[in-house]
């Protein structure tokens, strides 16, 4: 127990003086995490659209397939890209494996299911209703479109907000992809679990209360978009 | 010159029929009723007209444009002059004046050219000083009266409504039922579905019953009182309806032969059919009377019932039953009760035969 409150004590000692390492590593977890949410979004909420816009063929099975998707173990996703990656794989000529971009592109992936899923989820909630409307007042089938999308677009960027969360707090992909090299790939997850083997727990504390911190905030930011 | 023609239009939804073999001629400026139980195929014959849904078979013709074979983009600018007003009114995310905006804006229009435009518009429906607040917060009359707003800004020139008066308090309904009135002062083609015969009355130069096929269609009057078959008949709620056979009898009369009666009609159908005599076209007596009357028979009362000013009394005449209604005065002076016998008479001209 004292081990655990002089950790504490150390953390917030390492918070308040912005201590250079914390601050390198939370910065890069924003960065990855961040642009691996932003590509994931680009990507899902055009093909989540076009997925419930259109009709076709085992429509219902690739939404099933996506939704199982959701719960993708972070380490098999990382294996995955690890094959894509490494000097056999298909990219290895790219030398991406044990970089930053190499993590951002596992991370897309990862949370990439959710995002289409939840797109989906979103703009059927609008209605069939609402798409009549929009066609009845004379709007042509691209007008209707951005009308749904507009209409949605609270449940959008709270299913995009989701898979920030699940980007950040993830470890499988980091390690796996990271490799998490000091200065280079270490992330808060991977950092955490190294340092608190090692046994440096103030480092691992500091980084726990930063991640709790950003996962207080995603809700804050989900509690005021479902207000509206 | 027609605005609307609907020919042979049919749809099914799965293995349901829903619409057969609809047919409909619309004049422009006319307000045409839509009446028909629930169930009847209104809402969806309306989707069809505001090219929502594609019929099965058949054609639409809107000002002399064959809708069904136009492009795309050809639909959509016939769509642009047809306005719809959905049962349940949705709305969209935003303010009272970004729902209202919707059509313009997606027109392409100049929205600060459409500001006063659009208050004005408010201000005529109710809804003056609405501008700004949320769509999603008003009440359901309110909601219906946006809708319509909604609609009318964008100057339709055929408008639809589906059941325009559902669901709403009596002060909503009037408020609504005022503004279709209004509309057609301004030439505005109306096709409104109810199941409200009185409002269907109220409101419109013509009403079609329809149940999943148009049964009939005319003046409110004459579907009303010159219902053309049983359906009709039974579902604007004629009473005293008889069936028989009829056939040719002198001065060009016809003699309708029940199984017990034989009734004289001044109309001309002939073979198996229905006759039925309003209420308010039977006189009665207690005794026998010299009368022009041709249908004179006696009966004996089988039933009383008490509305307000007037009594319903239903009259059994070997096996018919007739209803009539007398003012509760007179129906103290004739000391009627269940089994008095008594007399009644009707001219033939009150006897409306139909399939």
């Amino acid at each position: 127990m004292n081990e655990f409150l002089n950790g504490m004590l150390q953390a917030i000692n390492l918070i308040l003086t912005l201590n250079p390492e914390l601050v390198e590593i939370t910065t890069r977890t924003l960065f990855i995490s961040l642009s691996a949410t932003f590509i994931a979004a680009l990507i899902a909420i055009p093909l989540g659209g076009l997925i419930n816009f259109k009709k076709f063929k085992g429509k219902r099975s690739l939404i099933n397939l996506i939704q199982t998707l959701y719960s993708l173990p972070t380490v098999l996703v990382g294996l995955f890209v690890f094959l894509l990656l490494s000097q056999q794989g298909v990219f290895g000529d790219l030398n991406l494996l044990f970089t930053p971009t190499g993590m951002i592109i596992g991370q897309t992936l990862l949370i990439l299911p959710i995002l289409i899923g939840f797109t989906i989820t979103a703009l059927k909630t609008v209605g069939k209703d609402l798409t009549d409307l929009s066609i009845s007042l004379g709007a042509s089938e691209f007008q209707t479109i951005y009308t749904i999308m507009r209409e949605a677009k609270y449940a959008i960027m709270a299913a995009v907000i989701l898979g920030f969360g699940r980007a950040i707090s993830e470890v499988g992909v980091a390690i796996m992809i990271g490799g998490n090299i000091r200065g280079a790939t270490r992330v808060i997850t991977t950092t955490i679990s190294l340092e608190t083997s090692k046994g440096n727990l103030e480092l691992s504390i500091a980084l726990g209360i930063i991640l709790l911190g950003i996962a207080l905030i995603i809700n804050l930011m989900l509690n005021q978009i479902q207000e509206n | 010159m027609n605005i609307l023609e609907l020919n042979g239009i049919s749809k099914k939804y799965d293995q349901e029929e829903i619409l057969r073999n609809v047919n409909l001629k619309i004049k422009k400026g006319t307000n045409l009723g839509l009446i028909g139980p629930t169930g009847c195929g209104k809402t969806t014959l309306l989707r069809i007209i505001d090219l929502l849904e594609t019929p099965d078979s058949g054609k639409i013709v809107f000002n002399d444009i064959d809708v069904l074979n136009s492009s795309k983009k050809e639909k959509i600018q016939i769509r642009r002059k047809i306005g719809m007003v959905f049962q349940k009114p949705v709305v969209f995310r935003g303010t009272v004046m970004e729902n209202v905006a919707y059509g313009p804006d997606i027109r392409g229009r100049d929205k600060n050219e459409l500001k006063g435009k659009i208050s004005e518009k408010l201000e005529s429906l109710g809804l003056g000083g609405y501008e700004d607040r949320d769509a999603s917060s008003l009440s359901g009359g309110e909601t219906q009266r946006m809708a319509l707003a909604r609609v009318l800004i964008n100057e339709p020139e055929l408008l639809v409504l589906d059941e325009p008066t559902a669901n709403l308090d009596p002060l909503s309904t009037e408020k609504i039922e005022s503004i279709i009135l209004e509309l057609k002062k301004n030439e505005t083609t109306v096709i409104m579905a109810t199941h409200d015969l009185i409002q269907g009355q109220r409101l419109c130069d013509e009403i079609a019953i329809l149940n999943h096929k148009i049964f009939q269609i005319g003046s409110p009057e004459d579907v009303f009182s010159k219902p053309k078959n049983r359906f009709v008949a039974d579902f604007v709620g004629v009473k005293n309806i008889i069936q028989g056979h009829a056939e040719a009898a002198s001065e060009g009369l016809s003699a309708i032969n029940t199984s017990s009666l034989i009734i004289y009609s001044s109309e001309s159908l002939k073979g198996p059919v229905h006759a039925s005599i309003r209420p308010e076209d039977i006189t009665i007596s207690l005794n026998k009377v010299e009368t022009s009357a041709l249908n004179e028979f006696k009966g004996e009362v089988s039933e009383i019932s008490k509305q307000g000013a007037l009594v319903n009394v239903k009259i059994n005449v070997s096996g018919e039953i007739f209803m009539v209604y007398m003012t509760r005065k007179s129906f103290l002076d004739m000391e009627l009760t269940i089994g008095s016998p008594l007399w009644i008479q009707f001219k033939a001209s009150a006897v409306h035969v139909f399939k």
